[in-house]
């Protein structure tokens, strides 16, 4: 067995402020706000902090002229397959996986990592959710081939993965539209959650389409809230209130890295998938509840087939029904709502936190019974990390 | 439909001479002058080789669609909506696939693995964006939902 430094890590904490479609009080108190309960909710002091990660990678630079090649551009015109990366805002895909890094190799004991939203503020003020990158007047980078043709937003830019995975495989939105409304009834469990009346098939089809096939109810919510989550060295464990062990993770990125370019738009995540399952002993079978990435209904499809839950082009015959993906199923998914009910807290965050308290049993009215392992994925396509967490 | 609201792109070494040709009506791609193999966007770069000795080549052969979106929504104040973006792919160009609009069909008429010639029509900031042209077939069928 190798000595994988994922298992040097472990989580030891998680904390969220109030989240809802608009809150009244600034990014920078909700973040204290999920700082200070994930330090408590680790058994922890801040004292004991010694590192600190934003995720994805924010600030600015001040002065003009700082060129800084994009650098999913660069792996592109170099062809490269990397199972590591740093620069990009969402780099490895996992918001734990740096902090991890950290803690492994000493740099640091305890580490904090935040993400917090104002989405849902920004949309009520702008009218209406933003064109995206409409706050820089040119588009650059990857976004130069696609903002000027009228791909204004992430969704007009995975719809055509959408539209190919079904065109491939013969999945229909009937089948598929039983992801968000199997987890709206998780929602409705989680008190926590920003949508939590049912949701019906029906109400799902007959949903104004943003971006086809995207309809509304296939995208994830808007809105404010911040996520904190303690990453800790594994030999701080017994000083710990709860600690919940790294079993594996991975991002490879192994096509072309461009939302437009990826070669096969049917078939995501599955290098991300394999390397994961390279670094553990566990089985698809053995997860007991997954945390998929469901920035938009597709991606969940993507990590349930990129992960071995079911095979390529099955993950529609999969949830058709809702009867699997229940809280009482084989494999329930996104038992917090996900990001569609839940609220997009973005970058994983929902889905580590919603994994840590499954894996606790302390998910309250949605706990699932006897969980012991827990998947957590982020993003999809390109941008893909994947994790297992376990007791 | 106009297709000139949103953001221009940013015009770089590497992209300029997409850009400069695109106002002439004209699709160039990258070829390397080394091995012959075409890549878009341009990197300056050759995928297969990676020499970096890339010229511009022009494609003027008919496209097919890999994948494509009806966009709905007004996510700036002046767009109109619906409209198709289309994901195209060249027969006669290995590896390159290119990014644009459809013109010369309803949107809702839009099909994966439909032919398109190439086209352009004016876009943000004055810049010429691609806008591919829907080549008439008697079996056209609504996209895949």
């Amino acid at each position: 067995m190798q000595d994988w430094f994922e298992r040097r890590a472990v989580i030891a904490g998680v904390g969220q402020s109030a989240i809802g479609r608009q809150l009244e009080r600034s990014g920078f108190q909700l973040t204290l706000d999920a700082i200070l309960a994930a330090i408590g909710d680790a058994g922890l002091t801040v004292d004991d902090i010694d590192g600190l990660a934003m995720f994805p990678g924010g600030g600015s630079a001040n002065l003009p002229g700082y060129s800084g090649a994009n650098l999913y551009e660069i792996q592109d015109a170099l062809r490269l397959t990397t199972s590591w990366r740093q620069g990009q805002v969402e780099g490895m895909s996992l918001p734990f996986y740096g902090p991890a890094q950290a803690v492994a190799t000493g740099a640091a004991r305890h580490v904090v990592v935040y993400r917090t939203v104002k989405e849902g503020s920004a949309a009520r003020n702008a009218g209406g959710r933003p064109a995206y990158g409409s706050i820089h007047a040119e588009a650059a980078g990857p976004l130069a081939w696609l903002l000027p043709v009228g791909a204004l937003s992430p969704v007009c830019q995975i719809a055509p993965y959408a539209a190919r995975y079904m065109h491939e495989y013969g999945v229909t939105r009937e089948q598929l539209g039983w992801i968000p409304v199997t987890q709206r009834a998780h929602a409705a469990r989680n008190p926590d959650a920003v949508y939590r009346d049912p949701l019906t098939l029906d109400e799902y089809l007959a949903s104004r389409m943003i971006s086809s096939p995207i309809c509304l109810f296939d995208c994830d919510v808007p809105v404010d809230g911040s996520t904190a989550i303690v990453v800790s060295a594994a030999d701080t464990a017994p000083h710990l209130r709860a600690p919940i062990r790294i079993e594996a993770m991975a991002g490879v990125i192994d096509g072309r890295p461009s939302w437009d370019q990826w070669e096969d738009m049917g078939r995501v995540g599955h290098a991300t998938g394999a390397a994961m399952w390279e670094r553990t002993e566990l089985r698809p079978g053995d997860v007991d509840v997954a945390e998929l990435y469901d920035g938009f209904t597709i991606e969940a499809v993507w990590w349930l087939e990129a992960l071995g839950f079911c095979g390529t082009g099955e993950a529609g015959a999969f949830v058709e029904g809702g009867a699997r993906i229940a809280l009482d199923g084989e494999l329930p998914l996104n038992t917090w709502g996900g990001q569609l009910s839940g609220g997009r807290l973005h970058a994983a965050f929902g889905h580590t936190v919603e994994a840590v308290r499954q894996l606790r049993g302390e998910a309250g009215a949605r706990q699932v019974d006897g969980v012991e392992v827990a998947a957590v994925t982020n993003v999809g396509g390109y941008e893909a990390g994947a994790a297992l967490l376990t007791k | 439909m106009n297709s000139a609201v949103g953001t221009p792109p940013a015009v770089t070494e590497e992209t300029a001479a997409f850009w400069a040709a695109a106002k002439e009506g004209r699709l160039v791609v990258e070829r390397c002058s080394v091995c012959g193999a075409e890549s878009f966007p341009p990197r300056g770069m050759c995928r297969t080789c990676r020499a970096r000795a890339m010229v511009p080549v022009e494609i003027t052969s008919r496209g097919r669609v890999y994948s494509l979106t009806v966009n709905y929504q007004r996510w700036l104040p002046d767009l109109d909506v619906p409209y198709a973006i289309v994901l195209v792919e060249f027969p006669d160009h290995p590896g390159v696939r290119v990014v644009g609009r459809l013109r010369g069909c309803d949107p809702e008429h839009a099909t994966i693995g439909m032919d398109v010639d190439v086209g352009f029509e004016p876009g943000p900031g004055g810049f010429a964006v691609p806008s591919f042209v829907a080549v008439a077939s008697p079996h056209s069928q609504r996209a895949s939902e």
